[in-house]
């Protein structure tokens, strides 16, 4: 066919230059606009200065996309004294166009990545424009790019393995080669890349680990392949792919915590021992006695990720609240009213400074009384409901000057401690069994009401196994044992390292099924006089989603031809089979990074969607250039040699000039201006939803 | 004929070597393999059977005269029925014996054969699943009335039964057909629901009929054991791996107290198995579409499976499960080059109108019959919305039952968030704070929120806003669709009021207001349109109850909204009350529920307004089913439940594979008797393994099968395959659904997939024979294999022994002997401390 012609490698460079061209053009226009910290900036933006002064904190993602903005900021010289506190404060003064434009540059290889990865699958230059051209012109993508956020840093390492993974393939005929090593390596690298950015980009490991095996079965199913090359394969794809990413993502974790030493806000969420590694934390360099002896003073810490610290203080429990003793709470900072004494059960310590006395330390399955030192009362639980979680017991402070009663014994187990092995400081994980009831001292996340100065709740919980039972000793006051110095229990990397990853709580925004179909944007920067809205462009995404479903229509017709043995002669066949394999990839791709969010009942944001919009996007252009192509075969001869330009002329033409249309909600909006009420945007307005 | 259907066949008698060649043999001629095959379907059944065709003329005389098999079922009555297919299994009551009886039944469907008379007579008495059945039953109804109290769920069981002997409506999120199945057993002995369930342990009184409501899941969790047997059967597993996983759950102590008290799954399970069984039997009848045991099989298979879903929703995965199957077997048969379009569009159609016709069917006659016996106001009735509770005897019907229709100017209403939460539009004496938490600022107004008590707060007055007083005028002034009103709160005699002002916890809505005054520039906007959602239904009046509004604000055109956001303190906790430009949308939707007319300052005249007024009828209003049921559906689906979490007893779907903690059930007030539900450790593990074990042996082989070395010979490589596709994947549905599950879960979520654990276990049992006797022909090792078998079994038998009494409940333990069941410290079983 005549229009197909152009495969040569002058038209193919043509073609992807001029791609790249339109990529940069649209994107680095307006970079620096608006002037102000917009929507996420605000975290990210700060979590670069924080790289930048060193200072500690904690946050749910790992740390490879903040460690780039932090250094993109610090190679174009911003240093790192923003507070980007919110969004909308000007940046008057501060270089933060680098950032900007670095991160956009991340942002803008999204196109030309779209453009290869669509040509090594179907080797169709057509297919490779289309697929290309719906990336270039998305204007939730351009927004999304834009600015200071993970979001197009992720985009940068989720196309960038796909690519590898592509390129890859291609060199499948000349395998062991040094591009063959190059690709591999390039695939790992850029693997690692995504999934040390948010963990969302595990899909696409998953993506890439499915067509590996894929391609491996084929290998190990073809008998010409003995089994040891079948087994070099699979080892160096298992170096690539599986050893080389993570000894990347630890590398990158290994930067993070050496980066990262002083104190910062973060520390409350980390346990005792970490915090004893971070420079200006009261822990750093603190000194102890190792062994808990009866007659110490401690602060017992919820050994959870968060938990906070035991405590009282003289406020009684209201009325209607269990019996009206004392409150006990956990509280997240540090207080003197955190202060515990322990007791044997059955007799007062003795002095501290006596000498004479012999030391006794407190031993796993030890029965001991805990005396709040403050206010001389017991920890005491007994058979009444906990304030909030009414099914656990309630803890309270009872008796006077360490004079209580029967129920105030506790049963101290340590954690996979062996009976009667001598308690220790930070190390062991403790249960606090009270004798008499049998339930196990617990903390957790809720919150007691205002009587209770919003402290968190603590109860005595009648499942003794539930994790939130189980609390350390962190300060331990003993003048006659002697003091070890924290560092022999510091975490090394390995333990710092697992302990950094932790959930976080997420808002719920909106519904996973509400994205693909653009039923709501998400302001950007809403300052009057600037507004920018995050909003997919909606004839592209409405347009996937009608092309998906003719794929899912087009796949079912040729299964069944093929179930039903239809005849089909050997060109058709071949392309067919390419154009319908690479959609199956596109689409397992586009299934993984969206499929998986119904199944989170949280941290859902409608910027989710991208990742999965962009193998939609190729998916797309796939499937265009297939019907566009099998379309004159179908139409009156006459017809047939103008059907396919016009399809392309109609579709390039729809798409530049709908994306003229919408790119003032990515360029940003000037609603303070006089002609504003005419503006042609209002006109696009679609949806009721559509907020702008 | 397909190749791979055939197979299945073959595999079908994978005890009987010679005949299966003797069938491939036979391929050639359509009519001999058809013989050939009835015949092999004859010998399976070891403990004799008498399997007559009942069907279409023309296969029948090449039916080959049954065989006598020998004589060694247990005495058992054969019930015969003339519009039987062959292969249902006639479950006869085992109460009288007679073997002459069985013996002339032969003879006559001998003699049917003989003669073809109109009448066909199927009979087909197997007596492995009598057996079966009879054992289990008997386990399961040993002591049954003891322990004579509420065993966990019976608490809730048992007072939903109650409930429908007395008409109380109840709201349960789970679907009503096991419930009425207790209920109807309950009613049948004679329970009038007079029975208080408080708690867990309360001592049942004496009119409880305990054993009887007991019996239904006793029963239908015994026929689970002929179910299994035959489903191992049909999925060309030996008898004796059949009996096998029926013994393995017989003597399974969690499966035993599932099924012993009054609890679900013994139901549930029952009828999702046989729904699977009707659907693989289904398969046998390939050859022969749209014959009368085609449709048996397909019809049965749906109505089985729908009734799994009515018991539970859970079902739906096992329903899932079955239509899976059916698809596949549709898929290879779009491969056969036999069938014409025409025909397999056919086939298509029948199946597809099965599976919608009877499950739908099914279902709306179960809540129909659930909504035609609850017609009384009950404990849950809050849920719903006024209108369904008006419809209910006695609930709000006698609070509105005097209170007029008809909104006019002066009326006192108080108004119903309609779906969602229940709460009431409500206003005190209490303003927005100055500014709020992160810094923003409000109107300082009177707070507008929405209460979930009832409150004399909740009183508004509806006002026009072109009069002053605020009382019903002569003649009435109707408030109907698209009029402007007023809300003005009773107590404070402030209108509700919205302006451009971010409400507190919803900074992108308007925030909404009782106005005051306070004479700045802020000017009260308090007009609303009224939009009635069903203006149809009264002719545009706005009427109490039945109409559904919504207030759209005049001034910012936006609808009054229950944010579902709570307030902080200063708002006492209650939730919050916005307008919102987003009109279409569920929390927009109010209803009036009380309603009088009048408020004057003198009593007596409002008295003669009322005395005035149009009245509602004292009986309960009509409302459809359809209305009904969409309601309650609706509720069921979307209802959040409050999660319980922390239930100390509760589990992870991680450490069911284990068995790490079971529940107590019971304890008994004076002594250490207890019901506690635990698994047969043994059999436990052992299914982890085989799973385990199938998994990595299927890796195993399909690596090896990649490199074209075909280790099984194809027959057993598709049973292999077979077992995994229906046990493996039916285990795997019934299973992982579990992670995504943000509930409470206990251990007995797991049982419907711990079933085809066990049937697996019995298939890798069998498979491990298979291997030592074939494949390696070892005969000596499989001798000693089966000997292995059988120490196994009796060690199950033993460790089911140690912990009956755990599992009956009957027997009082000492401390010690409760220790000694403790085997894992994560079983907390229950000591009271002198």
């Amino acid at each position: 066919m005549k229009y197909r012609q152009c495969d040569s490698p002058a038209v193919w460079w043509a073609v992807f230059g001029a791609v790249c061209l339109l990529t940069a053009a649209t994107r680095f226009y307006n970079v620096g606009q608006p002037e102000h910290v917009v929507w996420d900036e605000t975290h990210f933006g700060k979590f670069g200065s924080w790289y930048i002064n060193r200072t500690f904190f904690f946050d749910v993602h790992p740390p490879l996309g903040k460690m780039l903005i932090g250094a993109f900021g610090y190679l174009t010289g911003y240093d790192g004294t923003f507070p980007f506190v919110k969004p909308g404060d000007s940046y008057e003064g501060v270089s933060y166009i680098g950032m900007r434009v670095c991160c956009t540059a991340m942002g803008a290889c999204l196109v030309p990545f779209a453009f290869i990865i669509v040509w090594e699958m179907t080797l169709s230059l057509p297919a490779a424009t289309f697929a290309s051209s719906l990336i270039l012109f998305d204007i939730g993508l351009l927004t999304l790019t834009q600015y200071i956020l993970l979001d197009p840093i992720l985009l940068f390492f989720i196309m960038g393995s796909v690519v590898g993974m592509v390129k890859f393939h291609a060199q499948r005929e000349r395998a062991f080669s040094g591009s063959w090593w190059g690709w591999l390596a390039f695939t790992g690298f850029m693997l690692s890349g995504s999934v040390s950015t948010k963990f969302v980009g595990l899909f696409v490991v998953v993506f890439v680990g499915l067509h590996t095996i894929a391609t491996l079965w084929d290998l190990y199913g073809d008998l010409r392949n003995p089994l040891s090359l079948v087994a070099k394969h699979f080892l160096s794809r298992a170096l690539g792919l599986i050893l080389l990413p993570i000894i990347l993502y630890c590398a990158y974790f290994y930067i993070h915590l050496t980066i990262l030493c002083k104190s910062g806000n973060g520390d409350g969420f980390y346990s005792s021992a970490f915090q004893s590694q971070l420079e200006g934390n009261s822990l750093y360099n603190a000194s102890m006695p190792l062994e808990l002896a009866y007659g110490a003073e401690i602060t017992l810490k919820n050994a959870r990720t968060g938990g906070g610290y035991l405590h009282s203080h003289i406020h009684l429990y209201p009325e209607g609240v269990g019996a009206r003793q004392q409150q006990i709470t956990t509280y997240s900072h540090k207080d003197f009213n955190n202060k515990w004494l322990v007791k044997k059960w059955n007799e007062e310590p003795a002095d501290w400074e006596d000498e004479d006395e012999p030391i006794e330390l407190v031993k796993n399955g030890d029965l001991v009384r805990l005396e709040h030192v403050p206010t001389g009362r017991n920890l005491h639980s007994h058979r009444e409901a906990a304030p909030v979680t009414k099914r656990h017991h309630q803890v309270t402070g009872y008796g006077e000057n360490g004079e209580g009663d029967v129920n105030d014994v506790w049963r101290v187990e340590v954690e996979g401690g062996a009976e009667g092995v001598p308690v220790k400081t930070v190390v062991h994980r403790l249960r606090l069994v009270h004798y008499l009831v049998g339930c196990a001292l617990m903390s957790h996340n809720k919150q007691l009401p205002k009587w209770g100065y919003e402290q968190m709740e603590v109860t005595c919980n009648p499942n003794v196994h539930d994790p939130n039972n189980l609390w350390n000793v962190e300060d331990n006051q003993f003048p006659r044992l002697p003091n070890s110095s924290f560092e022999i229990y510091a975490p090394n990397f390995i333990e710092k390292f697992i302990e950094s990853h932790t959930p976080k709580e997420g808002e719920i925004t909106s519904q996973p099924w509400q994205w693909p179909i653009n039923f709501k944007g998400q302001w950007f920067s809403a300052i009057d006089g600037f507004k920018v809205y995050l909003l997919g462009h909606p004839l592209i995404w409405w347009g996937n989603l009608v092309v998906l479903a003719a794929f899912v229509v087009v796949y079912c017709r040729h299964s069944y031809a093929r179930q039903r043995g239809a005849p089909i002669d050997a060109a058709t066949k071949a392309r067919r089979d390419r154009t319908l394999g690479a959609c199956g990839w596109l689409a397992l791709a586009w299934a993984l990074h969206y499929l998986p969010f119904y199944a989170m009942g949280r941290i859902l944001y409608f910027h989710h969607y991208f990742p999965a919009l962009l193998f939609s996007s190729m998916l797309t252009g796939v499937i265009l250039d297939y019907l566009f192509e099998s379309l004159p075969g179908l139409v009156p001869r006459y017809l047939a040699t103008t059907v396919y330009p016009t399809l392309t002329g109609l579709f390039y033409s729809t798409l530049a000039y709908s994306f003229y249309l919408f790119s003032p909600l990515a360029y940003g909006m000037h609603n303070l201006e006089p002609d504003w009420e005419n503006h042609t945007i209002h006109k696009m307005r679609w949806l009721d939803t559509w907020e702008f | 004929m397909d190749v791979g259907v055939r197979n299945r066949k073959n595999k079908a008698s994978p005890k009987s070597g010679k005949k299966t060649k003797a069938a491939e043999g036979g391929q050639t001629h359509p009519a001999d393999t058809d013989a050939l095959k009835r015949s092999i379907e004859k010998l399976q059944h070891l403990n004799e059977n008498i399997n007559r065709d009942s069907g279409d003329g023309e296969s029948a005389p090449d039916t080959p005269p049954p065989e006598t098999a020998p004589d060694s079922s247990p005495p058992s009555t054969p019930t015969t029925s003339p519009d039987d297919f062959p292969d249902k299994k006639v479950q006869s009551s085992p109460k009288a014996t007679r073997s002459s009886q069985q013996k002339k039944a032969r003879n006559s469907a001998k003699a049917s054969q003989d003669t073809q008379p109109p009448l066909k007579l199927s009979l087909h008495v197997d007596g492995m699943s009598v057996t079966l059945f009879v054992v289990s039953f008997l386990t399961r109804i040993w002591r049954l009335d003891s322990p004579r109290g509420i065993v966990f769920d019976e608490l809730h069981y048992g007072k939903y039964a109650g409930l429908y002997m007395q008409n109380t409506f109840f709201f349960d999120s789970q679907p009503p057909l096991g419930k009425q199945l207790i209920a109807f057993a309950a009613y049948l002995a004679g329970f009038d629901g007079g029975f208080k369930f408080e708690r867990i342990g309360t001592p049942y009184d004496a009119m409880v009929p305990v054993a009887a409501m007991r019996m239904v899941p006793a029963f239908f969790g015994s026929l689970l054991m002929p179910t299994v047997y035959n489903l191992m059967v049909e999925l060309g597993l030996s008898h004796y791996t059949g009996a096998l996983a029926a013994f393995l759950m017989i003597f399974d102590n969690a499966l035993l107290a599932q099924s012993r008290y009054i609890l679900m799954e013994g139901i549930l399970l029952f009828f999702g198995l046989f729904g699977l069984l009707c659907i693989l039997k289904f398969r046998r009848f390939y050859s022969r579409p749209y014959s009368l045991p085609w449709f048996g099989c397909l019809i049965l298979g749906a109505a089985s499976l729908t009734a799994c879903v009515c018991v539970r929703y859970f079902g739906i995965f096992t329903m899932l499960l079955g239509i899976g199957i059916l698809v596949r077997d549709f898929w290879e048969m779009v491969g056969d080059r036999m069938l014409s379009e025409r025909q397999l569009l056919g086939h298509l159609v029948t199946r597809a109108v099965i599976f919608t016709t009877i499950p739908v069917a099914l279902y709306l006659s179960c809540f129909y019959v659930h909504l035609t016996l609850l017609y009384k106001a009950g404990p849950n009735d809050n849920i719903m919305t006024s209108a369904f509770q008006a419809s209910l005897e006695g609930g709000l019907a006698s609070i509105i039952s005097n209170q007029p229709v008809k909104v006019v100017h002066g009326s006192q209403i108080t108004l119903r968030h309609t779906h969602g939460r229940t709460c009431w539009l409500h206003s005190h004496d209490a303003v927005y704070p100055v500014k709020y938490a992160d810094n923003r600022g409000s109107s300082h107004q009177q707070q507008v929120t929405c209460y979930s008590y009832k409150d004399v707060n909740n009183w508004w007055i509806v006002k026009k806003p072109e009069k002053e007083e605020m009382v019903v005028t002569e003649p009435h002034e109707p408030i109907r669709h698209g009029d402007v009103i007023q809300l003005v709160h009773g107590l404070s005699s402030r209108a509700l009021n919205a302006h451009d002002v971010a409400a507190p916890m919803s900074p992108h809505n308007q925030e909404v207001a009782a106005y005051i005054d306070y004479n700045v520039s802020m000017p009260a906007q308090t007009f609303w349109y009224v939009d009635l959602l069903n203006a149809d239904a009264t002719e545009g009046n706005w009427h109490a109850v039945e109409s559904q509004i919504r207030l759209i604000h005049v001034n910012s055109s936006q609808a009054l909204k229950f944010s579902g956001r709570q307030l902080p303190d200063w708002g006492f906790r209650q939730h919050e009350i916005v307008t919102d430009k987003i009109i279409d949308q569920e929390d927009t939707i109010w209803n009036v529920e009380e309603h009088r007319y009048g408020k004057t300052e003198d009593k007596k005249e409002r008295e003669k307004d009322l005395l005035r007024s149009e009245m509602i009828p004292l009986e309960r209003r009509n409302l459809t089913y359809w209305s009904k049921l969409y309601e309650l559906q609706y509720k069921m689906l979307f209802n959040n439940q409050e999660n319980v979490a922390g239930h100390m007893y509760a589990s992870e779907p991680l450490d069911w594979l284990f068995l790490k903690r079971g529940v107590a059930y019971w304890i008994s007030a004076n002594s250490n008797a207890q019901v506690h539900f635990l698994g047969n450790i043994v059999v436990w593990l052992s299914g982890t393994v085989a799973l385990l074990g199938y998994v990595a042996l299927f890796v195993v082989y399909l690596l090896r099968r990649q490199r074209s070395c075909y280790d099984l010979p194809e027959s057993a490589w598709n049973k292999f395959c077979t077992v995994g596709e229906i046990l493996g994947i039916g285990y795997a549905v019934h299973y992982f659904p579990y992670f995504l599950v943000d509930r409470t879960l206990f251990l007995h979520h797991y049982m419907p997939a711990y079933v085809f654990k066990i049937c697996l276990l019995a298939a890798m049992v069998e498979h491990g024979h298979y291997l030592l006797s074939e494949y390696l022909r070892a005969p000596r090792l499989a001798r000693a294999y089966l000997t292995g078998v059988g120490l196994w079994a009796a060690s199950i038998l033993y460790v089911f022994w140690f912990f009956s009494p755990v599992t009956y409940g009957t027997r009082d333990l000492t401390a010690n002997e409760v220790m000694s069941l403790a085997w894992r410290d994560t079983w907390d079983l229950i000591i009271h401390k002198q």
